[in-house]
């Protein structure tokens, strides 16, 4: 067997799946239900609390045997699996049922944006970015910019994405973000005018998915957000044409003729900023933040959006093999209250971090 | 314009003969079987391997090598002004073939027949050298992955600007319109596999221009080999006794 790392259940890397260029397509299938059908009832036996203590704890030493074979188990029986944790409300990364993974928040990392944000939820990551261009406002509203939004899922973010096969998420999420984003009123269009009627912003924003583990519209969400708290909207003014040029910082000594129109207004007033929570109902247990495998067995997803006074800006549940009451719904919208608190906070730090800088 | 000011400086302030900052993280992308990140002064790459695994198109299946596959895509804000078509361009496509060609040829397909191996790299900020540190993140992820290889591949690039060869052009100076020569190299062997180059140059200029690349490339590949070396420590530490 090859020397590969010991994959613990809190350190997960990814498996290394070592080819076999001796068997061919279908020996994999018939490999899987031999070995499953006879784990199965190995394990139903022996998979007591003792087994469930060293799967959670991170010292899993002992032989590569018994790993191979929980491993093996969880990819067969991927639902007993989870089911056996859930009986002790835990998780297999021993998180508590209400918990969301580790965030963190990086503003700034595209230097060639006027605006970016890298976001972590767990293994999932997001970069956005903005990028400014002047266009001509419609006339239906002279005074009024506005924001384009898009949202990719490449290749390199999971191994279900192939070139020929986009992601099946990713115009979903495109689609919930927008609506989310200019339903909230985060942004007012009227401050992304220039020169009413003649010019004004549009915003590009682009949020690359460059790691998907679940949560991918939470996580979007929150590098969207971040990337227009780090707006630096571009110096622009006037030329001899009435045409809106961008005033490139170097040369700004030589052009003292050219008034920059919008000098002082260099960054967006935010109001009411969206955060939002996903859970997973199974049965009568309510999953906040949920990973990848967890997604694909349990397929009930429950999106809560509120925005930074604690209203509801969103509620998306898009059908499910779980009916939820209203009490589940209430659930959720608590547990997305409490995560509030912490990516406001979490932003905030990032935001105190870019200043320091 | 002046590229090299008259005391040997260019214009972000290194000597003719210096690259720029160079820094590669093995693992940046958890799903992948094999993943790097890689900088090189303000051009940031990451890459993320696939494979082996099952052929997606079973008439595309080589019956004795492995299938290899790669995608070349730029972020829409990755360059000054918003791209509009990042994937489906010439350039992309264009880069995608050679980024493939070269890593085939160090692979060694022949112990993974009826697989296929994607080689996927994002252009997260493009300034200059792209295809290099695509090559370079590309050699990261496959080693991270696992897959077997001849030798490392690493890349650079050069040109000649005031009568002076120039390592690793940035965006600028590659846009002035002199001459820029990609190489890539397995650095062991010494031997060349990647080498394109456009503008007129003379010979004799060509052979330095070309072994100032092949240096740089050797450098890339001493760091590479220093952080492939720091992460097998980090996994040996990790595993425990």
């Amino acid at each position: 067997m090859t020397s590969h790392s010991q994959p613990s259940v809190l350190w997960q890397r990814r498996s290394t799946r070592r080819y076999n260029p001796f068997l061919g397509f279908f020996s994999d299938y018939h490999l899987g239900l031999f070995v499953g059908l006879s784990l199965f009832y190995s394990l139903e036996v022996v998979l007591g609390n003792k087994t469930l203590k060293k799967m959670v704890s991170a010292n899993v030493s002992g032989d590569l045997s018994s790993e191979m074979e929980v491993d093996a188990f969880r990819r067969l029986f991927p639902l007993r699996y989870h089911e056996r944790f859930l009986l002790d409300s835990i998780r297999p990364d021993a998180r508590p049922l209400g918990r969301a993974r580790d965030t963190s928040l990086a503003l700034g990392a595209v230097a060639s944006a006027d605006g970016s944000a890298l976001a972590k939820i767990g293994c999932t990551t997001m970069l956005a970015a903005v990028k400014m261009e002047v266009m001509t406002p419609p006339k239906e509203s002279p005074d009024e910019g506005s924001i384009a939004i898009e949202f990719y899922m490449p290749p390199i973010c999971s191994p279900l994405v192939r070139p020929g096969r986009p992601a099946e998420e990713a115009p979903v999420v495109s689609k919930q973000l927008s609506d989310t984003i200019l339903s909230s009123g985060m942004i007012n269009l009227k401050e992304l005018s220039l020169v009413s009627g003649k010019a004004a912003w549009m915003a590009y924003l682009d949020i690359y998915c460059l790691d998907a583990d679940g949560s991918l519209f939470d996580a979007a969400l929150l590098a969207a957000v971040a990337a227009f708290s780090h707006l630096r909207i571009p110096v622009v003014s006037l030329n001899e044409e009435g045409r809106v040029v961008v005033v490139s910082e170097e040369n700004e000594e030589g052009k003292s003729e050219k008034e920059p129109v919008n000098k002082g207004k260099r960054k967006l007033t935010l109001s009411s900023l969206p955060f939002s929570l996903t859970c997973i109902l199974h049965k009568n247990y309510i999953l906040a933040d949920p990973t990848a495998e967890e997604e694909s067995i349990m397929e009930t997803l429950v999106t809560v959006v509120l925005d930074s006074s604690g209203q509801l800006v969103s509620l998306y549940k898009p059908g499910g093999p779980v009916l939820a009451y209203a009490s589940a719904v209430q659930d959720c919208i608590a547990l997305t209250r409490q995560r509030v608190k912490e990516l406001k906070s979490i932003l905030n730090e990032a935001i105190s971090d870019m200043e320091v800088d | 314009m002046e590229f090299v000011s008259p005391e040997g400086l260019r214009l972000d302030g290194r000597r003719p003969m210096e690259m720029r900052q160079i820094r590669g993280e093995i693992g940046a992308v958890a799903k992948a079987d094999g993943s790097a990140f890689f900088e090189m002064g303000n051009t940031k790459v990451i890459a993320a391997v696939y494979g082996p695994r099952e052929v997606e198109n079973r008439s595309q299946q080589i019956s004795d090598q492995a299938l290899v596959r790669c995608e070349y895509t730029m972020a829409n804000f990755s360059t000054g002004d918003r791209m509009r078509k990042p994937k489906g361009d010439r350039r992309s496509t264009e880069i995608s073939l050679v980024i493939r060609q070269t890593m085939e040829a160090c692979i060694l397909t022949h112990l993974m027949p009826r697989s296929q191996i994607d080689i996927f790299v994002q252009v997260l900020q493009a300034d200059g050298g792209t295809r290099s540190a695509c090559i370079n993140a590309a050699t990261l992820a496959l080693a991270d992955a696992g897959i077997p290889m001849r030798d490392l591949v690493t890349s650079c690039s050069a040109g000649y600007l005031n009568s002076t060869p120039l390592l690793d052009l940035n965006y600028v100076e590659d846009s002035a319109g002199g001459p820029d020569v990609t190489v890539g190299i397995l650095p062991k062997l010494d031997k060349v596999t990647l080498l394109q180059m456009d503008a007129k140059l003379p010979m004799d200029i060509f052979e330095n221009v070309m072994q100032l690349a092949i240096e740089g490339c050797k450098a890339i590949a001493n760091y590479i080999r220093e952080v492939l070396l720091e992460n097998t420590k980090q996994l040996e530490y990790r595993r425990g006794p």
